[in-house]
């Protein structure tokens, strides 16, 4: 009986249904949803505060070009 | 809404809503609502931060602002964008951002262990095609892109595996775009421009959205309307001009049972029509789809240089063969894999096509696919269909003819003020040719008659006057012609189509009326002889004295006269069984079928709508010569696909030859190999014409 407990290849399979219980419980558990979802939200929030911070530098990129123009009395949109 | 102003100079305000304030959906609606102010000369709208940028008069910036403070995006409802072409761009371009960025997190951010992982995982969609190809017996360009991705991660050379993804991802997004671009203009230019409809019910008639109709709804269209829909009519009779159908500039009568094509107009008339296919349903939506899902976007030079790429492939198999077997060496051997033709050969065609074809769609023409280019460039013949192509399809009074002791003023005077109160082609022929004339018309006569398909009835100081074709002033109202005044207008009249004037049972006059060519049509066939095109051809169905005359005006030295449809189609037919490259120029639904049998054809923008559908480019802009500039662009395109073709052979060939010799490192091979490829790119986004360039 001893020996049967030493054996090292019962405890591994101990430890891997083991494992696999509380994996499976940790990966659906509400917890780890919630972790999910919130990590999703921020990275969908960072990805359009990046798009929206983009377009900002964007427009003032244009509008820096817009005045430089237009002291160079290039500028299209100022003549009628 | 809360907003904050950025920009506030004269003429342009610049304001910004905050990056929530409005989702894409609403971009449209926006747009349009600002627009709709007419001190607003533009407007762009960002979503992603909430901006409007709003180009206005000058001196309405009070007016500007107060419209920005009513503002109120909850209320607003989404609507589908006009301008889809804008939003492809957008998408393109936001697409070849997203790939750089990813690109760049991968390799930069991305923890160093972790990034042979994410290579393998993209890689082994690549792969996994090679696969598929070789299975199938194929050895093609995706074998030698999984081999060389494969040879990468085998010597664990992640970061040119990961460049080599890149250049084939743009390669794919550049497709994708060509593909939705073509198609929006496509959309856009054969749109139906009828917005609502008068639906037709038990008490009243109500007007809906053409998108609301059903199949089996009944509407009612009046004059001047576009049908919108496909359907029967079920009451009513009208003129309905289907020129945009057919290209014959004159209305047909339809009446009860009768049936009509969405895109046609009523010229005359009212009719209550049962809905047989609905907007999407159209024929034309139906070509476009089509079109859509047709292989034919895929341009031929396209698929001409992937078959030259994949026609390399088992070259660059063989070097690598060789080269293991002499050297021995299996890096060296790889780094025939590594500098590969195709990416440059896949990635710089596609990029001139699209180059070419959105720098036709700036010149007005658009072109339904990279193949068209090919022929029009590689054509000896173009022929010309006469009426609505070389001519306006627009009738003109060309002469008076009196009788009777009758002025020719009289004679037109007459006419025009009967004619004025119909509104068809050959009454606005008359009515146009009076005011040209400086014949002034006052109403002289009672309430006038409009005997259908026949002629106009009324009467003049006490006497009846009659105005229409010879079968109604001769046969239905008695008149007599005699056999000398019939020979004098056989005589006068030529190739005109004549129009009879009677009054008090008397012949009056006849009035000619015929269809000049085209202000620019004989510098468009000149241009054409110029450009190469040895064979200039112009079929008609009309008489041969009719071709002889538009014939000898526009230098065109062959002509056919009275061709039936199905023999325009078998000229074409027998023109390529000669070895001839056939470009096919037409306008109506008689030209459909050469139009199809050609290999190139192309249509005017008041063509009718089949045509445009059939040919394979369309003239946006009316004038005959932008066939020339056609043909230049396409020659300078096919002059760029084959310059870059040997420079991509040539200098790869070099740097494998180098490589291989130990002249230059593997890494600087690599770095030249995509460094050549991308300023290939760059080179094949220039224009092919330069801006002001004149043909002729």
């Amino acid at each position: 009986m001893n020996k049967f407990f030493k054996n090292e290849k019962l405890w591994c399979a101990v430890a891997g249904a083991a494992g696999v219980i509380i994996g499976q419980k940790v990966l659906f558990s509400e917890k780890t949803r919630e972790l999910a979802v919130t990590g999703l939200a921020k990275g969908m929030k960072l990805t359009h505060d990046v798009k929206a911070a983009f377009q900002c530098m964007k427009d003032e990129a244009e509008d820096l070009c817009y005045e430089a123009k237009e002291q160079a009395g290039l500028s299209e949109e100022t003549e009628e | 809404m809360r907003y904050k102003i950025i920009f506030d100079k004269p003429g342009r305000l610049r304001v910004r809503f905050g990056g929530y304030a409005f989702d894409r959906s609403l971009e449209g609606c926006i747009r349009k609502l600002v627009s709709s102010n007419i001190y607003v000369r533009s407007i762009e709208v960002h979503s992603a931060n909430g901006g409007l940028l709003i180009i206005y008069k000058k001196e309405h910036r009070s007016d500007v602002i107060s419209f920005v403070d009513s503002l109120d995006f909850r209320s607003l409802i989404p609507v589908k964008e006009e301008n889809v072409t804008e939003e492809i761009d957008r998408d393109f371009k936001n697409g070849l951002v997203r790939l750089g960025v990813n690109h760049l997190i991968r390799k930069l951010i991305v923890p160093a262990p972790i990034r042979p992982f994410l290579v393998m995982y993209r890689a082994a969609k690549y792969i996994l095609k090679g696969i598929r190809c070789l299975a199938e017996g194929k050895l093609t360009v995706e074998v030698l892109d999984a081999a060389s991705i494969t040879a990468c991660l085998a010597q664990r050379n992640f970061s040119t595996a990961r460049t080599i993804m890149l250049l084939l991802s743009v390669s794919s997004l550049l497709e994708e775009y060509t593909h939705a671009r073509t198609k929006a203009v496509l959309t856009s230019s054969l749109a139906v421009k009828a917005d609502k409809v008068w639906l037709v019910s038990e008490n009243e008639d109500i007007l809906i959205p053409v998108g609301e109709l059903d199949t089996g709804d009944r509407i009612r269209v009046r004059t001047g309307s576009v049908i919108p829909v496909d359907g029967e009519i079920t009451e009513g009779e009208a003129y309905i001009n289907e020129a945009s159908m057919t290209g014959e500039p004159l209305a047909v009568m339809k009446s009860v049972n009768g049936t009509v094509f969405a895109g046609t107009v009523i010229e005359e008339g009212s009719v209550v029509i049962k809905v047989r296919a609905v907007s999407s349903e159209t024929r034309i939506q139906k070509i476009i789809e089509l079109i859509d899902s047709s292989e034919n976007l895929k341009a031929g030079i396209q698929s001409r240089a992937e078959r030259l790429a994949d026609g390399i492939v088992p070259f660059s198999f063989l070097g690598f063969g060789l080269t293991l077997l002499l050297t021995r060496n299996i890096t060296k051997a790889v780094s025939l894999l590594m500098v590969d033709y195709s990416c440059a050969i896949k990635l710089s065609t596609p990029i001139s096509v699209i180059s070419a074809i959105r720098e036709a769609a700036d010149r007005s023409i658009t072109v339904k696919g990279g193949k068209y280019l090919e022929a029009f460039a590689a054509a000896d013949t173009i022929v010309f269909d006469k009426t609505g192509t070389l001519t306006n399809a627009e009738p003109v009074l060309d002469m008076v003819i009196p009788f009777d002791n009758h002025t020719e003023e009289e004679v037109l005077k007459t006419a025009a003020c009967i004619e004025e109160h119909f509104p068809h082609s050959m009454a606005r022929a008359i009515v146009k040719g009076a005011e040209e004339r400086g014949v002034l018309h006052a109403e002289e006569h009672a309430e006038v008659h409009y005997i259908v398909a026949h002629g106009i009835a009324t009467t003049l100081y006490g006497k009846r006057a009659i105005i229409g074709s010879r079968h109604f002033v001769c046969e239905d109202e008695g008149v007599t012609i005699t056999d000398e005044q019939q020979a004098y207008i056989n005589e006068k009249a030529g190739a005109s189509s004549v129009i009879y004037l009677a009054v008090g049972g008397r012949l009056a006059g006849v009035l000619c009326i015929n269809d000049p060519p085209r202000k620019e049509a004989a510098e468009a066939v000149r241009l054409m002889k110029k450009c190469g095109l040895e064979n200039v051809v112009m079929l008609t169905g009309d008489s041969c004295s009719a071709a002889e005359i538009i014939a000898e005006q526009l230098g065109i030295t062959e002509y056919h006269a009275q061709v039936l449809p199905e023999e325009k189609h078998r000229f074409i037919e027998q023109l390529k069984a000669d070895g001839h490259g056939v470009i096919m120029v037409g306008d109506g639904i008689n030209d459909a079928p050469a139009l199809a049998a050609a290999d190139v054809s192309a249509a005017m923008s008041d063509s009718s709508d089949i045509a445009r559908e059939t040919a394979d480019i369309t003239l946006r802009g009316t004038g005959l010569t932008e066939l020339a500039v056609m043909r230049r662009l396409s020659e300078q395109l096919m002059e760029r696909i084959n310059s870059n073709y040997r420079f991509i052979v040539g200098f790869n060939t070099a740097l494998l030859l180098l490589g291989f010799c130990g002249v230059i490192s593997p890494s600087l091979s690599a770095l030249l190999h995509n460094g050549s490829t991308m300023a290939m790119c760059m080179k094949s986004m220039t224009p092919l014409l330069k801006s002001e360039e004149h043909i002729g």
